[in-house]
């Protein structure tokens, strides 16, 4: 197995004296993955951010990056790395060229007036490249940030609640780039972030994390094997059921023209609907519930 | 050290200051007043009136013997005098307090200004160290001081000479003291004030606290050592060499000390706090 681009062991962070934001946390992540690291705010996604880059230093605990330990190689670490900061971090009173140019220059881009002018144009940005960001709109900035943060092309992505300010289409686009630069350039993504939906569709695997302590980790799958125990089917059927079963399914809840079951697991699904093709036709069937935000909750439910 | 990161925070602060209309006028303030202002109206109301100020002549008559004093009274009249100490001696401190004051406004902004900006994030997330961000910010702020003395000087010594040719029939400006405070004092002064202000910059939230902090525990010491220095002018060179060597070893040990106090956590927990 390949040595992990990203780990941390037994981590604590305290800022005020027996108060810890970060409490024994570990986890690794391997070159080429997508984690979502997911909590509410307050979690301590964003100090994990930060001590993975060096910026702050932990109490106790070991962390590894690309290789590099951030309190002692910093700067290795930080070659490496791009961060997307929720707030982008840009300075409104320069132009979107010169904020690039600027950081450029901070990375050691080798040729840094054509890697500005490539990353405007691939982010839309081209004619506004002369445009004091302060001008700019949400969106706008935070295309810029992503910019900044691929100046050098680093071999891991942080993004901390990347798409806060963006409209669904702007969100999208960022969302699509980040999985194709993964895709493309086996970028590592470490994503922070409280909107489940976003990442259920792309991360590889995923940390809960509430009060600076792992809840769980895994992928969907995993994750859905260990909490999904029990499914609800909805059905758009025919069929009319007076009971509160049908065929030994328990029915939940009736509509007119739906029906809701609780099964025991998704293998059951082909069983129930053979059941209800023999007597009505089914026009459609959804299992309820599984998603990202289901998981969390029940995760969170069950681990506090 | 790597050079390119220092000079990249170097230009985009002073691209800053220059493009900034409310950080350079009021620095410009003083240097105006102090080059064009006070030197016209000390020489040019000499050509017509007698600007004999008492208290000065007995300073004049208390001089120690020596080359000055040959100087000043080889002079025809209380007017040459008066003029010619004035220019060289009563004004010299503003040399100092010029920079100085350029130096308490760049420097208290120095850091206090990303921080307000949301932007000290970015630059301690980027591969550069705390000491160079550190040095970075200090030149970004002592340049500007020193380089505004320099044009004062410049400016002063124009006006000084225009004016008072006529009254002297020749150049009186300048006398090799004010090289020395050019090149030897005034820069090691200006570096001991931006230090603490670029370190109170450091450790503080915003750019209000630091600038206060700067003013309440810089400015006065520094102010102190300026305002006595018509008196060290007046009692020799080698005592100005001496001042300005004093204060450049303390700037070092200044410099040499504060990194223990520059981590990239600690510069990062005035952002956090």
């Amino acid at each position: 197995m390949e040595k992990a681009i990203i780990s941390m062991e037994k981590v604590n962070k305290a800022f005020l004296p027996g108060i810890r934001v970060i409490d024994n946390l570990s986890f690794s992540v391997q070159k080429g993955e997508i984690i979502g690291i997911l909590g509410p705010n307050g979690a301590g996604k964003t100090t994990t951010i930060r001590l993975l880059n060096g910026v702050l230093y932990p109490d106790a605990g070991r962390i590894s990056v690309a290789g590099f330990d951030p309190v002692s190689a910093g700067d290795e670490v930080r070659k490496r790395c791009g961060v997307l900061t929720e707030s982008a971090g840009l300075y409104e009173h320069m132009t979107a060229r010169d904020n690039l140019l600027f950081f450029a220059e901070l990375y050691g881009v080798a040729e840094p007036v054509r890697q500005a002018g490539r990353l405007l144009s691939e982010f839309g940005l081209a004619e506004a490249a002369r445009k004091k960001v302060g001008t700019f709109s949400t969106g706008m900035k935070k295309r810029l940030g992503i910019a900044k943060a691929l100046l050098h092309d680093p071999e891991i992505l942080f993004l901390d609640e990347p798409t806060t300010g963006l409209d669904p289409e702007g969100s999208r686009a960022l969302l699509n780039y980040i999985k194709e630069l993964n895709r493309e350039y086996r970028v590592t993504i470490f994503l922070a972030t409280h909107l489940l939906k976003q990442v259920q569709d792309f991360g590889h695997r995923f940390l809960f994390i509430e009060q600076g302590r792992l809840l769980e980790s895994g992928n969907f799958a995993e994750l859905e094997g260990k909490y999904l125990r029990e499914i609800t089917l909805q059905v758009e059927t025919g069929l009319a059921v007076s009971g509160d079963e049908f065929a030994g399914f328990p029915v939940i809840k009736k509509e007119p023209g739906y029906l809701w079951f609780r099964l025991e697991s998704k293998n059951t699904v082909p069983l129930l609907l053979e059941k209800i093709l023999a007597v009505a036709p089914v026009y459609s069937a959804v299992i309820a519930g599984r998603d990202l935000e289901t998981i969390y909750f029940k995760i969170r439910e069950e681990k506090r | 050290m790597k050079k390119r990161q220092i000079r990249a925070v170097i230009k985009k602060d002073i691209m800053a200051v220059a493009s900034s209309f409310q950080l350079w006028l009021p620095m410009l303030l003083l240097p105006v007043v102090f080059s064009l202002v006070m030197p016209s109206l000390l020489i040019l109301p000499a050509y017509k009136y007698d600007i004999s100020e008492r208290s000065i002549l007995e300073v004049l008559d208390d001089l120690p013997p020596g080359e000055l004093r040959e100087t000043i009274f080889s002079f025809d009249s209380t007017n040459k005098q008066m003029v010619y100490f004035g220019v060289h001696y009563l004004f010299a401190p503003f040399l100092l307090i010029i920079p100085l004051m350029a130096a308490s406004v760049l420097g208290s902004g120095s850091f206090a200004r990303e921080k307000e900006r949301k932007t000290m994030e970015s630059l301690l997330l980027a591969p550069i160290s705390a000491f160079d961000l550190f040095w970075a910010k200090i030149l970004a702020s002592f340049i500007p001081a020193v380089l505004l003395a320099f044009i004062s000087f410049l400016l002063y010594g124009t006006i000084v000479n225009l004016t008072a040719y006529r009254l002297f029939g020749g150049l009186i400006f300048p006398r090799p003291h004010w090289l020395i405070l050019l090149f030897w004092v005034s820069p090691a002064l200006s570096l001991g004030a931006v230090f603490l202000n670029v370190f109170i910059s450091a450790k503080v939230k915003g750019f209000q606290e630091a600038y206060q902090l700067g003013a309440l525990t810089v400015l006065p010491l520094i102010a102190l050592i300026a305002g006595q220095i018509t008196g060290v002018l007046l009692l020799s060179n080698t005592v100005l060499w001496l001042l300005g060597a004093g204060l450049w070893l303390l700037d070092l040990l200044l410099i040499k000390r504060s990194g223990r106090y520059l981590d990239r956590s600690k510069l990062f927990a005035t952002l956090a706090s």
